[in-house]
């Protein structure tokens, strides 16, 4: 956390539903996580930047470095904007048997990622620099009969193929014109 | 129960997120669409899901006074034909997969009616003919998102008897005598763990639903919730009512949207109908329940990271004790149970212990929901009476491997648990047994293995999954499943020394024994069990630098080449000729395989199994582009010359003499690559021609005598003499 403002500076309707949304999880159980997520799902651009971790760490009356840590032991949250279209593929064991690295290492190439991290795992969230598109990867969707499974904007794709990844991809930059 | 059994017909659409990813929505709207335009008299319900995932979407058709149909694979465009067929009171028994006649929902029966000779009974169809559906019985039947559907086939009515008796310590009781355990993969005893939770003296208690179904490959909690909320916050209920509890909270993944989607409605439901809440059935007791959506995290399966998770914390486990029934959320006894757990409790209060326990084996009474996954035929959701033997998973109710092809090992109980190799299929599926074999029953996920999968790949697979997923709060878990990580990738690239399959296996054993929460304790199974029951497969990589399988991609040059019996350089020789070089595409070809033109026409082409452009359109055969360089130079007049640049290749003369037995298709290939390295051979046949089984037992329609002839001639001018006509022992 770098940012050295002593007031966190958030547009009025963001903190107005902030603060809805910790009044209506307030007090109980798994209230950070929950607050955490709808603010989160708010962001035009899915993630939770500093300020807004700041302004919940006031509002709830928690230390930062525990939203901190909390925000950043979670998979599901973002500390950095989010793409247009999120492409999350799914390597769970079915997926994984029947396919799902080689759909990840394609779509690596296409959206211009290095094809291997450094360390050889494959978890990753990563976004193009022209912030179109965010690649991701999932533990499990719990859609093993329809593996190899890819989630394009939150619609479930089953039996994907690299071809049909590759349509995807062309009918969302089509989106785009 | 008007609404189950109309006196019109009522169609109902599977709609879990699996039904969805079929396109179920597109059918659920074309029926509406349809019915809405023509005014049909029907009723349409969104069911949820019945479990045969492969043959998804499934619909179910009943006419008035006959047996319910399941429909299979229902298009969108199905529709028109289903809903005429309905209006003539017929059923589209193209489309049929079965029919039910009668339906024990274990809290009441249903008769639907008896006909249709012609479909077979869903207990007839050999994916649901082993199952018994306790914590399943009302999916795929009942409207989720209908509380007068789930109370019309009894549902609420265990509770209202729980309530009435006003005995809790009967149904604890009753909880212990059915022998019911945990089904969130430990097992330990429902009964005892209630009990625990029972006499902890604490002003507030907390009940815990544990949906943060984090195993990959196993999705059955998704589809229960999905299928049958209330059955879920019955038993929570009951439980709550028992263990004296007033705060019921479900924790559930954030990837499973459906599924909150349809608890919270369902819990809305149960609220406005006085289930839930400060005054459940009139009965003075105070109970509600909350769904919390855990955020991807999944050592929060774990119970105290759970708890921590709640109490708004990075979802990092304590040690035990305190346990807990103990301590536990906000330091209150807290009693946590899986999903299906809860899903139990209903059809003991209702049915009894005696009968629970009746199914399953001595020490594991009752059935488990399994998820059957992976290189399997039939996929899907089966419920199965515990101690089945795992072959009756793969081979009856899974019907075999997908596309037809061997299955070569089963992965259960997801990262925690390990795999079993296809010769222990015989090993009953319970608590106990499983963990003799080093693995787990877990959640329940079955993940089938064929030949193309690698087990190193698969070890290195979960040691990943639990290396990204350790929360890093002991030491043995976070830095000993990185070694192990770093180990199995060298593995995988073909750099392990012979040293390094014992230090896996010391270190697996290190980290299953020293680590603090379940997570470190089983994150080494998958690789234990692998290394025990497919060592070779380990050694392979070690010494031949071989992955059979052909997924270590750093020790194949690509698929094609890896599953060729030969190892041909597939690619050299494709793009040789995609640049019109066919001269030197022959040599490729003829340097890696002297009989280019015999196997163009005989070989089995196994490469066209792990052909990539299959994943386009289709393999590209392999066989009949190498027969299609040997022809066009065989029957060219560049043969003489290419020949001869062969030839040329050979090593300078060793001056040794070797002699080869046999002129058949090995004879011919090691004289050849003998004279290559320089020696001078000499081959003896005993037949009246070289070729051997190519020659002499494959039909000249098949494979014609000239083209073998063009062969032996080309080894011939490599200098290898051929002498026909001479048996060894005899003539010489």
């Amino acid at each position: 956390m770098t940012t050295v403002n002593p007031q966190p500076i958030l547009v009025t309707g963001e903190q107005a539903f902030i603060d809805r949304t910790i009044e209506a999880h307030m007090g109980r159980p798994g209230a950070l996580l929950g607050v955490l997520e709808r603010v989160q799902e708010h962001h035009p651009h899915k993630f939770l930047p500093a300020a807004t971790l700041e302004y919940i760490a006031d509002r709830m009356d928690l230390p930062l470095a525990q939203i901190y840590s909390v925000a950043t032991f979670y998979a599901l949250f973002n500390l950095e904007p989010q793409g247009d279209h999120t492409i999350c593929i799914c390597r769970g064991t079915a997926c994984h048997t029947r396919g799902s690295r080689n759909l990840l290492q394609r779509l690596r190439l296409e959206l211009g990622f290095p094809e291997h991290s450094e360390d050889g795992a494959d978890k990753l969230c990563v976004t193009t620099p022209d912030g179109r598109f965010s690649l991701r990867t999932v533990a499990c969707f719990g859609q093993c009969a329809l593996a190899p499974v890819v989630e394009v904007d939150h619609a479930i794709l089953g039996h994907v193929n690299e071809q049909a990844l590759h349509r995807e991809l062309e009918n969302l930059d089509e989106g785009k014109a | 129960m008007a609404k189950l059994l109309p006196p019109r017909p009522r169609i109902g659409v599977g709609m879990g997120t699996c039904g969805a990813g079929n396109g179920a929505e597109g059918v659920y709207h074309g029926f509406a669409e349809a019915i809405g335009q023509q005014g049909c008299d029907m009723r349409l319900a969104p069911v949820g899901c019945f479990g045969f995932c492969a043959q998804e979407p499934l619909v179910n058709v009943r006419l008035p006074g006959q047996p319910l149909v399941i429909l299979r694979q229902v298009a969108t465009s199905d529709v028109a034909g289903i809903l005429d067929a309905v209006r003539e009171n017929r059923i589209p028994e193209k489309l049929a997969l079965c029919k039910i006649e009668e339906w024990d929902h274990l809290t009441a029966h249903i008769q639907y009616g008896a006909g249709y000779p012609k479909i077979p009974l869903w207990n007839e169809v050999p994916f649901f003919k082993p199952q018994k559906k306790i914590v399943l019985r009302n999916c795929g039947l009942i409207s989720p998102d209908d509380i007068e559907e789930y109370i019309a086939v009894g549902g609420y009515q265990s509770l209202y008897k729980v309530l009435i008796d006003a005995n809790p310590e009967l149904v604890i009781e009753q909880i212990k005598a059915s022998k019911l355990r945990g089904r969130g993969g430990a097992g330990f005893l429902t009964g005892i763990k209630w009990e625990f939770m029972r006499r902890a003296a604490a002003g507030q208690k907390f009940l815990i639903c544990n949906a943060d179904e984090g195993d990959p490959g196993a999705y059955m909690n998704r589809n229960e919730i999905e299928s049958d909320p209330h059955a879920l916050l019955e038993g929570m209920i009951i439980g709550g009512y028992v263990m004296e509890a007033t705060e019921g909270i479900v924790y559930v993944r954030a990837e499973y949207p459906l599924a909150v989607h349809r608890l919270n409605r369902a819990i809305e439901q149960a609220r406005q109908s006085g289930l839930l809440g400060d005054n459940v059935m009139g009965r003075g007791f105070r109970f509600d329940i909350r769904l919390v959506e855990g955020a991807g995290a999944f050592v929060c399966g774990e119970e105290t990271a759970l708890i921590a998770s709640l109490e708004g914390f990075a979802g990092r486990p304590r040690p035990r004790p305190p346990f807990p029934a103990q301590k536990g959320l906000y330091g209150q006894p807290t009693n946590i149970n899986n999903v299906e757990t809860w899903y139990n409790i209903a059809p003991i209060v209702s049915k009894g212990p005696a009968w629970f326990s009746e199914t399953g084996s001595a020490k594991s009474a009752g059935t488990k929901v399994f998820s059957l996954v992976g290189k399997v035929a039939n996929t899907g959701l089966v419920e199965m009476p515990l101690g089945t033997p795992l072959k009756t998973f793969i081979y009856d109710v899974g019907e075999g491997g997908s596309d037809g092809r061997p299955v070569k090992a089963v992965q259960t109980g997801g990262p925690s648990g390990g795999c079993i190799p296809q010769e222990m299929f015989d090993t009953p599926v319970d608590y106990e047994t499983l963990a003799q074999l080093g693995s787990i029953m877990g959640s329940g996920g079955i993940v089938v293995m064929d030949e193309d999968n690698c087990m190193v790949d698969v070890a290195r697979y979960f040691i990943e999954f639990t290396h990204s997923e350790s929360c890093g709060k002991c030491i043995p878990c976070r830095v000993g499943l990185d070694q192990s990580l770093r180990l199995l990738n060298a593995f995988t690239r073909g750099k392990a020394g012979e040293t390094a399959l014992e230090q896996l296996d010391e270190m697996g054993r290190m980290i299953r024994d020293m680590s603090l929460c379940g997570l470190g304790q089983s994150a080494p199974n998958p690789l234990l069990t692998t290394i025990r029951h497919f060592r070779h497969e380990f050694e392979d990589h070690i010494r031949a630098k071989r992955c059979r399988a052909g997924v270590c991609e750093d020790l194949a040059l690509s698929p094609c080449e890896n599953s060729c019996p030969l190892h041909m350089n597939v690619p050299r020789y494709l793009q040789l000729l995609q640049e019109g070089r066919l001269e030197e595409a022959f040599e490729a070809v003829v340097l890696d395989n002297p009989l280019p033109a015999s196997t163009g026409r005989v070989c089995q082409h196994p490469c066209d199994h792990r052909c990539r452009r299959r994943s386009l359109d289709s393999a590209v055969n392999m066989r009949d582009v190498h027969r299609h360089i040997a022809d066009a130079i065989f029957e060219s007049d560049r043969f003489d010359a290419l020949a001869d640049r062969i030839a040329a290749r050979r090593l300078p003369s060793t001056d040794r003499k070797v002699a080869v037995v046999g002129a058949g298709p090995t004879g011919l290939a090691a004289a050849f690559y003998l004279a290559l390295l320089g020696h001078q051979v000499t081959v003896y046949e005993s037949n009246a021609e070289p070729g051997g089984m190519l020659r002499y037992a494959i039909p000249e329609y098949r494979l014609p005598t000239s083209v073998i002839r063009r062969e032996v001639e080309l080894i011939r001018r490599m200098g290898v003499e051929i002498q026909c006509g001479v048996t060894i022992g005899t003539d010489i």
